[in-house]
């Protein structure tokens, strides 16, 4: 069976150093890149599949970045995916959420998959459109909000457990889909030291816009050229307010926090 | 034919019985060391500072300065220990036809052996002394790290013979008891004493906080310890050395709070995991000429050895109770290394299986994305220095304008105080202190790392190994090698200073204690003359006193602000408690057993201090965690308070203009 996950390189939101370039665009310099946390919930289910059917299931990440990303795709390679397809390209930058999915579409036509992975959000862009408009794209079924998948590969099909508020709810579509994946995936793994070893010596494959056949300007635009979105306005988000600490006795303090919480009408 | 025992019956048979039984025993100790020489081929050379070797054997083996922290135990193993020493000189002229005799009767006309005869029995009578105090212990006052031994119960109380009932019955006896002794031996617990000697030669003589190198580069390799084919031999000679006198188990914090580790069963258990392996290996092994020959070989396969030690000598939770805080290497008295062993355990779980508590994954990404376990952003390290009355630089900013030359030390904040907001205030008053003294120092700021203490101990030294070249990178660019390094932490202490070594970074660094010591001493740091009289008690870090000998630094510091009364816990100095952070405890959920932060807690309320000083931020954390959480704290009266804090508290002012020119140099 193969697999993709779509992995997206992104600042490490611990080191809080997210900054906007002169452009209004991320700098993504800032900061150390990091696989974006969703992501990693989906490359984990993805790993538990390859855990459960040991030697027939290979992983590829994909992703659109600046090419330092090659390193940060190691990590995921490192946690154990198979190999990893990385289209970087000058040209790209100033990408929004639209042009990223079709770029990424346009990459994956010359990959072959059983099903694509995509995380839940990502933690620079917060779109959340991506995965869905892959799968728009290359005209996939799509399952979202999963926290549970069970591919059938003699039947060709994929069960998903999606949550809702009220629960969850079950679905089933034939192989290949899309499936955008939640945190109740799982705990991503942290990588052993024979996976960072073996991640070393795999794959990770470049592809520019012209490898994938897309043009820089015209129709067929790709980055800020083709980006359907523009930024107007930004500010800064105003800073936290001190966290009120609640003492004393574990049963006092639990009336305390529950009398905070129902006066605020959370609970 | 042998006049000397002219009146033993059948005295010749002592060759087949005595002799007999010494084949056996050499044979089965043969056999032990063919186990041991499948194991991983390191360990220490015995002509590696011979003097410090010996020097061990002298204090530990046969002084047993070890065994004096509890001196009932200490006389009565004396007794039995040189009781038997000197009773084998009888035993050795019964056993070799009166050699011994014929060779000592020769001076002094006879008088010597005279001598020897009548020591002899004085010796005897001692020696049944200890043996009836041995089986008081045992039997009655039953201390909790003492399991009976059943096996030792008829063999011990048969070395002396003086039951008068009939000389032949008892002299074969005797020798039966000696040879059926030699018998029992090689898979007992009495092993210990042929084995100690080599164990405490073989101690390890570099510092208690350096664990052992690891390249993990190797691609063959086995990270950390699996099984017993991954220790050194001197790792296997600790399980044959282990009395199972339960020394380490009574000191051991996670133990005494309820958790799974048994250090000594975790030892007791490499033995049985030894002798298991032993199973089936014939006593004689087959020669080469017969291996060829026949096809019969019995030489040891690696595949003996590979079973897990993990679930089989330690429990998979007991691993991680570890606070790695070194009580049981401390307290053994054949210097088994209990630690060293339970982090390549760790080792192992970690680079190999990544098999460990779910809440370490946190702690490992964040010292890997953001060099600090608090997974903090960098930019907030120097958080601390701002309202601050005096500039903090930072090396950088003196490097760019060419003035690293001024300062006298680099402060070596830690990620603690730079981002826990009570540690951070430690920090404040240390740095008040070092202004006060018009010390000039700088800080790396935002090129700190953390030094990868907590990876290291959790069995991470992928993330440690990253973590600390960056450090040693970072500070040799500095030149901070020709410097002095000071720092409130006593793990940035220890890594920096006992570890760093291996990976090529020589530093010499200072803990606060010593160094606010030095500068009160040397005049430089004023104290006011009078204070307020209180009470404080003393929370020793495990990482200063035990792994570092750093005991007395802290003490002349508290004895130099004015007014306060040093009152010690029963467990402090060497003996200390563990606050229950270390070997990255500080990073993982405590739900086994009591916490032990609230047992340390109780002790130090226990002196009926007022305050509870601190020399370590993790110390910190957990009493002042311990004393919130504490029902006999009333008020939460009684709080953790650094030792830099109180000498801050106390500084005199300042005399304007007195910065650059010290009181006294």
């Amino acid at each position: 069976m193969k697999l993709v996950v779509l992995a997206k390189p992104v600042p490490d939101p611990a080191a809080a150093a997210e900054r906007l370039g002169p452009d209004d665009r991320l700098d993504r310099s800032a900061a150390p890149n990091v696989i974006n946390g969703n992501d990693e919930y989906t490359l984990e289910a993805a790993l538990q599949i390859a855990d459960a059917h040991p030697g027939e299931v290979e992983i590829t990440l994909v992703a659109m970045a600046p090419a330092n990303g090659a390193e940060t795709l190691r990590k995921g390679l490192a946690m154990g995916a198979t190999r990893g397809l990385l289209i970087t390209d000058p040209a790209l930058a100033g990408s929004d959420a639209w042009s990223t999915a079709r770029v990424l579409a346009t990459a994956l036509k010359d990959v072959e998959y059983d099903l694509i992975l995509a995380g839940f959000d990502t933690s620079d862009g917060v779109a959340g459109v991506v995965g869905p408009a892959v799968a728009t794209l290359l005209k996939l079924p799509y399952l979202s909000s999963a926290a549970k998948i069970e591919p059938d590969l003699a039947a060709g099909t994929v069960r998903v457990r999606r949550i809702s508020p009220t629960g969850f709810d079950v679905l089933e579509a034939p192989m290949p889909a899309l499936i955008v994946g939640t945190q109740l995936l799982g705990t991503p793994r942290y990588p052993s030291l024979k996976g960072i070893m073996g991640a070393r010596s795999k794959e990770v494959a470049l592809r520019s816009v012209t490898d994938l056949g897309l043009a820089t300007a015209g129709d067929g635009a790709v980055g800020g050229a083709a980006a359907r979105t523009t930024v107007t306005a930004k500010r800064t988000p105003p800073a936290r307010g001190a966290a009120r600490v609640v003492r004393g006795p574990a049963a006092d303090a639990a009336k305390e926090i529950a009398a905070f919480l129902a006066e605020r009408r959370l609970i | 034919m042998f006049p000397a025992f002219a009146d033993v019956p059948a005295y010749p048979l002592v060759f087949v019985v005595f002799w007999g039984a010494v084949a056996f025993f050499a044979l089965a100790m043969a056999r032990h060391l063919r186990i041991f020489a499948a194991a991983r081929a390191e360990g220490p050379s015995p002509l590696d500072d011979v003097p410090a070797r010996l020097g061990g054997l002298i204090r530990y083996a046969f002084v047993q300065t070890k065994m004096f922290k509890d001196p009932r135990a200490a006389l009565m193993h004396w007794g039995i220990f040189w009781g038997f020493v000197l009773l084998t000189v009888g035993t050795a002229n019964v056993v070799t036809g009166g050699l011994v005799q014929a060779i000592v009767s020769a001076p002094f006309d006879g008088l010597l052996w005279a001598a020897v005869l009548a020591m002899q029995n004085i010796v005897a009578l001692v020696t049944i002394g200890a043996v009836l105090w041995a089986f008081e212990r045992r039997l009655i006052e039953k201390p909790a790290r003492l399991e009976l031994n059943v096996l030792a119960v008829p063999l011990r109380s048969l070395p002396a013979g003086v039951l008068e009932v009939g000389f032949a019955v008892m002299w074969w006896t005797h020798m039966a008891v000696v040879s059926a002794f030699l018998l029992y031996l090689p898979g007992s617990k009495h092993l210990h004493i042929v084995t100690s000697f080599f164990n405490i030669y073989f101690r390890k003589l570099k510092p208690r906080g350096e664990l052992p190198a690891m390249d993990l580069e190797r691609e063959d390799a086995t990270f950390g310890v699996r099984t017993l084919a991954d220790l050194g031999w001197r790792d296997l000679l600790d399980g044959f050395t282990c009395t199972e006198c339960g020394r380490c188990r009574e000191q051991c914090p996670a133990w005494n709070t309820g958790k799974p580790l048994d250090p000594k069963h975790f030892i007791m258990g490499l033995r049985e995991m030894s002798v298991e392996a032993e199973q089936g290996l014939p006593l004689i092994p087959n020669s080469a000429i017969v291996r060829d020959a026949y096809g019969l070989d019995d030489s040891v396969k690696p595949e003996r050895l590979m079973k897990p030690i993990v679930d089989a000598a330690i429990p998979y939770d007991a691993v991680w109770d570890c606070v790695t805080c070194g009580a049981c290497v401390e307290a053994c008295p054949v210097l088994i290394e209990h630690v060293d062993k339970i982090v390549d355990l760790r080792r192992n779980l970690v680079l190999e299986d990544s098999r460990f508590p779910q809440e370490l994954s946190g702690a490992f990404r964040n010292m890997e994305g953001v060099a600090n376990p608090w997974g903090q952003p960098p930019s907030t390290r120097t958080d601390w220095t701002k309202g601050l009355p005096f500039a903090v630089p930072t090396v950088a900013e003196l490097a760019a304008e060419d003035r690293l030359g001024e300062i006298d030390v680099l402060y070596w904040v830690g990620c603690a105080a730079a981002f826990d907001d009570r540690n951070r205030k430690v920090a404040r008053a240390f740095a008040t202190c070092l202004d006060a003294a018009g010390v000039r120092f700088a800080i790396l700021g935002q090129e700190e790392s953390c030094t990868g203490d907590p990876a290291r101990r959790m069995g991470n030294d992928y993330v440690y190994q990253m973590l600390a070249t960056g450090n040693i990178e970072t500070l040799n660019r500095y030149r901070m090698g020709e410097r002095t390094i000071v720092t409130a932490c006593p793990h940035c202490f220890n890594s920096i200073g006992n570890e760093y070594g291996q990976l090529g970074g020589h530093f010499r660094v200072m803990h606060h204690s010593a160094y606010l010591r030095e500068l009160i001493s040397t005049g430089r740091l004023r104290v006011l003359d009078d204070g307020p009289a209180r009470s404080v008690t003393l929370h020793d870090s495990c990482y200063l006193t035990r792994y570092n000998g750093v005991i007395q630094e802290p003490r002349d510091v508290l004895a130099s602000v004015p007014g306060l009364e040093l009152r010690e816990m029963d467990n402090h100095g060497r003996q200390t408690f563990c606050c229950g952070a270390g070997g990255g405890r500080m990073w993982m959920e405590e739900t086994r057993g009591t916490r032990i932060n609230e047992s340390r807690t109780a002790q130090a309320l226990a002196t009926g201090a007022e305050a509870v000083a601190t020399e370590c931020p993790y110390c910190m954390t957990m009493l002042k965690d311990g004393l919130e959480a504490a029902d006999a704290n009333l008020g939460g009266a009684v709080k953790a308070i650094d030792i830099s804090e109180l000498l801050a508290d106390s500084l005199a002012p300042v005399q304007p203009g007195s910065r650059a020119l010290p009181v006294l140099q």
